[in-house]
């Protein structure tokens, strides 16, 4: 009866260990998740930061501080903007690549860290 | 018949074209039946003039009698004749007709290069031109231009190809007019991002169109990637460069840029060039502060060998018996708000050092007597590299410093084979090294307890004399290798003793240096000059010596126990020091007895830790409440002669009776 119960037991154990094996990568994500969102709240924390806007790859605002009408605003004039400028630099030469665009008014500056499948754009005034 | 009679009857037609006077022939032609049907046109008119008499008898006659009536047909008459042009090959003239064919189709394959022909135009009857009228829809006519540029030409081979979306087709059916401002984002390219410009475009569509599901997977997908956090670090970088950025080019020496949007107080300004002076004094630039760090005690500080931006600092309360989780955090230089690399520790940490041949590898000396060795290179390193808690013989009580040297090896000279090296609270001097994975040391010195009574005595002696109390080991509290002969070092203890030992000698202090009569903190040799060295201890007084001297050359006092001594990386006559109350920076130039700046402490808070920066006139100062603050040193006036000869020249005129007799 005794060895009936521990090659059950031993069967579960394999169980659980399977199953904690398939949500590692799901808890990594989660993890990461976190570790993202709280970069994300430390930046719009920092002084004189207007607001923060991430853009995907379709031009859809996904994540904004701001009211729809200024995100939308920016999403689309700085999409173009960005496509301007990549292509600028890449015209000089092929094998360089755009990185960060700053653009720098009167008023206040807009950081954009362009991607191929997302644009995080950061509002600051920094002469607070 | 009437095939026949239309014939007859259309040259009628052309005299009279009354529909009744065709009736009225048509009659009449019946009527002629019983005359010759022949007869030719010409003689037409004149049967007309008979008509009426012959026309009278006849009838009479008719009613009466059976007549014959004669039908005879006329000749074909071939109205249309469009002969074949295909005849059958069984036909007579079949053979002449193909030997023809042959004959053109030689002609027109020789046409090309044959000279008898030549290519010539001809005018044509052009056919009469026939207008028709008919009615359409109105056609709508769209302009679209598009830029393509050299870049969107350039297809590297990894890129894929976009395939356009369904959204394009919708957006051709309800816009029918381009806006011309748009047109240069409607550009052929092949890379993913210009083509969704285009559906960006009729952003409105897209929105009614586009799922929320889809956004939502977007967003983990792009939250969770490696290129959004990189963005992310790069961005906060940037934010904080623009608020931080007249500290930062006070740090790296670059000249302030003045900001043109910002608005000028005039007032202020005269007052701040009323007031700068040309005394020496420190410039507080940032403090390195975080939620983490509140409250513990800044045990060490360490600068890393490859990156000077990144600084380490270890947290941790130094009273060993009160076991708290310990803390190391990797700060930047770029982001004083928030570390870049957080390491929980089991217990207090008491101090830390980076590696120089790896740089990446950061060893920590904790108050339990364990000692690990972290990878800071990666984010996601959560656990030790290596650690030393599995080792016999690891120290017993907090590991007071750790310091990573590089030997060279005596037989090739060149290479340089880097241990680390630690004292310890059990007063044991160890070289660590790895073996299977986790630490295990050597004892290359124990440092055994001398007698106090000794202190007078100017003679070296062994500790293997009888007066000696030999049983006890006595805790080192520092020490700090040669910066050219890696075999020799010095070590500090509990007692106030100065040992400098050998790294091939395990047993015997090559020399003895007793001066302070507290616990010894810190033993720093001269970067610059190859002799001289600094120690501080709680007796309040720091003491320079010089390598062949028992008496130290010059001693300064200070108020409080000095927890820790620098020399100034680059200015051989400038050291600082860090009491629980102050920062004082002593400049041998200026003056012996008192330090040239003072920084007080804020109150409540205690100074703890200090540090130069390599490669500005900076200072790093920890305290008691966990921030780490950065100083500029400004106005400190130094020569610009060669470092070493200046400190020689100032030992030569220091105290000139002691120091030329023990230099003679």
């Amino acid at each position: 009866m005794s060895f009936l119960i521990i090659c059950d037991l031993r069967q579960q154990e394999a169980n659980i260990c399977l199953a904690t094996e398939k949500l590692k990568p799901l808890v990594q994500l989660s993890e990461k998740m976190a570790d993202v969102e709280e970069t994300l709240k430390r930046i719009e924390g920092h002084k004189g930061v207007i607001g923060t806007i991430i853009v995907n790859s379709e031009g859809l605002p996904i994540r904004t501080t701001l009211d729809n009408s200024t995100t939308s605003l920016y999403a689309r004039l700085l999409r173009s903007f960005t496509t301007l400028a990549r292509s600028a630099v890449r015209d000089v030469d092929p094998q360089n690549d755009l990185t960060f665009v700053r653009i720098r008014s009167k008023k206040q500056e807009i950081l954009v860290a362009p991607e191929n499948n997302y644009l995080l754009v950061v509002i600051q005034n920094p002469s607070e | 018949m009437p095939f026949s009679r239309s014939v007859l009857g259309s040259s009628k037609l052309s005299s009279q074209s009354t529909i009744e006077s065709v009736n009225e022939e048509m009659e009449e032609t019946f009527c002629r039946r019983d005359f010759s049907f022949s007869l030719p046109e010409s003689l037409l008119p004149d049967e007309k003039r008979k008509k009426g008499s012959v026309k009278e008898q006849m009838t009479q006659v008719l009613l009466k009698g059976i007549k014959d009536i004669l039908i005879t047909e006329t000749d074909t008459i071939s109205l249309l004749d469009i002969p074949p042009t295909l005849v059958s090959v069984n036909a007579d003239d079949a053979d002449v007709i193909i030997e023809r064919n042959k004959q053109y189709s030689e002609v027109c394959r020789n046409r090309g290069n044959n000279e008898k022909y030549v290519e010539r135009a001809m005018q044509t009857l052009n056919g009469a031109t026939k207008n028709k009228q008919i009615q359409n829809n109105l056609m709508l006519m769209v302009d679209t231009a598009t830029i393509v540029s050299a870049f969107d030409m350039y297809a590297p081979p990894e890129q894929e190809v976009m395939v356009y979306s369904p959204e394009m087709k919708q957006t051709n059916d309800t816009e029918t007019v381009v806006d011309s401002r748009r047109s240069p984002e409607r550009s052929l390219s092949l890379t993913s991002s210009a083509s969704t410009v285009i559906s960006s475009c009729s952003l409105k569509d897209v929105e009614t169109v586009g799922s929320s599901l889809n956004t939502q997977v977007d967003f983990e997908l792009i939250m969770t990637s490696d290129k959004f956090q990189y963005s992310l670090l790069l961005m906060e970088r940037t934010v904080l460069r623009n608020n931080f950025q007249s500290q930062l080019a006070a740090y790296r020496k670059l000249p302030l840029l003045e900001d043109p949007d910002r608005l000028v107080k005039p007032k202020e300004g005269e007052q701040s060039e009323a007031e700068t002076s040309c005394s020496p004094a420190l410039q507080c630039l940032w403090v390195f502060r975080c939620e983490l760090s509140r409250g513990c005690r800044v045990s060490s500080m360490a600068w890393n060998k490859k990156n000077p931006d990144l600084l380490a600092v270890g947290y941790g309360e130094t009273d060993y018996r009160n076991h708290e989780q310990g803390l190391v955090c990797c700060w930047s230089i770029k982001n004083p708000t928030w570390p870049e690399r957080i390491i929980n520790c089991d217990s207090a940490v008491t101090t830390v050092d980076f590696s120089s041949n790896s740089p990446g590898q950061l060893a920590v000396g904790m108050s339990d007597g364990s000692i690990a060795i972290h990878n800071v290179q990666s984010a996601d390193n959560k656990s030790p590299f290596i650690s030393s808690r599995e080792c016999a013989k690891r120290h017993l009580g907090p590991v007071w410093q750790l310091r990573w040297n590089q030997q060279e090896l005596s037989f090739t000279g060149e290479e340089k084979v880097e241990s680390l090296y630690s004292v310890g609270a059990d007063g044991r001097i160890c070289k660590w090294f790895v073996i299977n994975g986790g630490l295990d040391c050597t004892d290359l010195m124990k440092l055994k307890k001398m007698n106090n009574t000794l202190r007078k005595t100017e003679q070296n002696k062994p500790e293997k004399t009888a007066e000696c109390v030999l049983s006890v080991l006595t805790p080192g509290l520092c020490f700090d290798f040669h910066p050219s002969d890696s075999n020799i070092y010095l070590t500090g203890t509990w007692e106030g003793n100065i040992h400098k030992c050998s790294c091939s000698n395990g047993h015997q202090f090559l020399e003895t240096y007793r001066k302070h009569f507290c616990p010894v903190n810190c033993i720093t040799w001269c970067p610059l000059h190859p002799d001289v060295f600094l120690s501080c201890s709680s007796d309040s007084t720091i003491q320079l010596w010089k390598q062949d001297c028992i008496n130290p050359l010059l001693s300064f006092t200070s108020n409080q126990p000095v927890a820790e001594v620098r020399w100034s990386p680059k200015h051989a006559t400038v050291f600082g020091a860090v009491n629980e109350e102050r920062l004082e920076i002593w400049d041998l130039n200026s003056s012996f007895l008192d330090p040239v700046i003072v920084q007080p402490a804020a109150p409540g808070l205690k100074m703890t830790s200090l540090l130069f920066a390599s490669l500005t006139d900076c200072v790093v100062v920890g305290d008691s409440d966990g921030q780490v603050t950065a100083y500029q040193l400004q106005n400190l006036h130094v020569g610009e002669s060669s470092q070493g000869d200046v400190i020689q020249g100032l030992l030569h005129s220091a105290s000139p009776k002691e120091l030329q007799e023990t230099l003679m």
